[in-house]
């Protein structure tokens, strides 16, 4: 248009005529360029509002991308806590996994181990019924060694018991030998025919009492259990070894103190007990200067102990366990069994009781028994 | 033997020393029988008294009848000594022959063997005193006649001489 307008002015110039036809056109064009004009600032103003809405939309934009910025942050913040957690969590997780199954493997093994109680408990059964049977075979075993004890004791008894039977019954023979010659004689008084046989009497009665006595020790007792005196098991003890300690000048003293010793066994047994020791007493004072057995008792809370000590040259040193061993001797062969001690402590220990022994050196032995008192309500038989 | 016998009885068993000697007075009459329960006691008798006979056991507690034969034979060399001994005694019965025991009685004693025994040994005794007197009787004649012989050699005439008047 500009152009137009230019050569509008120069058609006016050209022609003066045409100048007013050009002026009019060109106020046209004048309005139009300010319509133009005006809607072109109109839209500039919308534009710089527009603008001025853009560079607040801007901002705003600006501040959601720094806030977004921030999420983000707190978002990665969790995202590598979570990440922690469950890398925590899984741990736990395979922790546990390991746990359960220890915990399977422990139930496992427990029944296992079950299993072996079981079988165990079973063998354990079978060796205490088995343990029940050898103990019983050992009680029956230790009834025939002191059976045996017994008759190796009567056999050495025997050689002194029959120089103790037949004194009384030479004398017999003598008493009535002479009672026979009197009545042959004649005339001689009746009364001294009656003494003499009185006398042969006496010695019957004398060795009734060895082979009595003999005869119950040499029975196989059972084991019975009754009350019993000591001292009257020492005695009877004594009765059979007298002679054998007399004509060897040994002096025994028995002093078992006020009381009566009363135990519960087996008279027979224990009677055995004392026969074994004084036979070892017998032989041990064989060479001593003084020849001396003493028995000593004494009874104190429920336990009675007995000492028996002798003047012997004592144990050697050493083979104080040993001389209760079975067939553990000292004596030479032939001369002893090595039972004695062994049945000796078999029998105290059967009846609850204990042996031991104590030795100086030159002082002679003592063997300390202790048994176990009868309670007092027990009422006492006549072995 | 005129003068009556004499026994000791030795034993530590007082009913024997009641039967033996008993026995004795019955089958030997007026013997004179006396006891001692020891050998100690009878140590002392013996040393107070000479016996025909002496009869011992053996066992006995404290000094036994062997140690007892072996001291009579010291003290009383002649005196016949008898052991009693138990049955199946052998050894000491050996021992005690050995030890100079005129003879041995075993247990139970047999009253007429005693008794035998008893007398036996006295009479070897008594012949044993008698051999013995007869021999020193005869030992003592001998000697005078030997000095009777010395006598004729030295002066035969004044013995020739008084068996001529």
């Amino acid at each position: 248009m500009p152009e137009t307008a230019t050569d509008e002015r120069e058609v006016a110039v050209a022609d003066p005529g045409a100048a007013e036809t050009a002026e009019h056109r060109l106020r046209a064009h004048v309005e139009m360029l300010e319509r133009r004009l005006r809607k072109r600032d109109e839209q500039r103003r919308a534009m710089l509002h527009i603008m001025g809405d853009l560079s607040e939309f801007n901002k705003r934009l600006a501040n959601q991308r720094k806030a977004m910025l921030h999420v983000l942050a707190d978002y990665e913040q969790d995202r590598r806590r979570l990440a922690r957690q469950t890398e925590r969590l899984d741990n736990s997780r395979r922790a546990v996994l390991h746990i359960l199954q220890d915990s399977h493997k422990d139930t496992l093994r427990l029944e296992a181990s079950r299993k072996a109680m079981i079988h165990i408990m079973g063998d354990l059964r079978e060796t205490t019924a088995e343990m029940r049977r050898r103990e019983q075979e050992l009680r029956d075993k230790q009834e025939q060694l002191v059976q045996a004890g017994k008759l190796a004791t009567l056999g050495e008894l025997t050689t002194g018991v029959a120089h103790e039977l037949n004194n009384p019954l030479n004398n017999i023979g003598l008493f009535v030998g002479n009672a026979v010659d009197l009545i042959e004689l004649a005339g001689t008084e009746k009364e001294q025919i009656v003494g003499e046989l009185r006398h042969a009497m006496q010695q019957v009665r004398k060795a009734t009492q060895i082979i009595s006595h003999l005869r119950t020790f040499g029975r196989a007792a059972p084991a019975s259990r009754e009350a019993i005196s000591l001292r009257q098991v020492i005695e009877r003890a004594l009765s059979l070894m007298q002679e054998q300690l007399r004509l060897r000048e040994i002096e025994v003293t028995v002093d078992l103190g006020p009381v009566e010793p009363v135990v519960l066994g087996n008279a027979i047994q224990l009677e055995q007990v004392f026969i074994n020791l004084l036979t070892n007493a017998r032989d041990a004072v064989a060479g001593s200067p003084r020849k001396a057995i003493w028995i000593s008792g004494s009874a104190r809370s429920g336990v009675v102990e007995v000492a028996f000590a002798d003047t012997g040259p004592g144990i050697p040193a050493g083979l104080e366990r040993r001389i209760f061993d079975p067939f553990f001797t000292t004596k030479d062969v032939g001369k002893g069994t090595g039972l004695g001690l062994s049945i000796t402590y078999g029998i105290i220990k059967e009846h609850g009781g204990t042996i031991s022994v104590v030795s100086a050196p030159g002082e002679g032995a003592t063997f300390l028994i202790h048994l176990p008192l009868a309670p007092a309500d027990t009422k006492e038989t006549s072995p | 033997m005129t003068t009556p016998l004499s026994v000791l009885i030795v034993d530590d068993d007082p009913a024997l020393l009641q039967a033996l000697p008993q026995a004795l007075r019955l089958r030997m009459g007026g013997v004179t029988v006396e006891t001692a329960d020891s050998a100690a006691a009878a140590l002392d008798r013996i040393a107070a008294q000479d016996y025909d006979a002496i009869v011992t056991d053996i066992k006995m507690p404290g000094m036994d009848g062997l140690a007892l034969l072996a001291e009579i034979r010291t003290r009383r060399p002649d005196t016949p000594t008898l052991i009693i001994t138990g049955h199946g005694e052998n050894e000491l019965v050996v021992h005690a022959l050995r030890g100079g025991a005129c003879d041995f009685i075993q247990k139970p004693i047999d009253r007429d063997y005693f008794v035998a025994a008893l007398y036996r040994a006295v009479r070897a005794h008594v012949r044993n005193r008698r051999v013995k007197d007869r021999q020193l009787a005869l030992a003592s004649c001998a000697d005078e006649l030997e000095r009777i012989v010395q006598k004729l050699e030295r002066e035969p005439r004044a013995v020739l001489g008084r068996a001529d008047s």
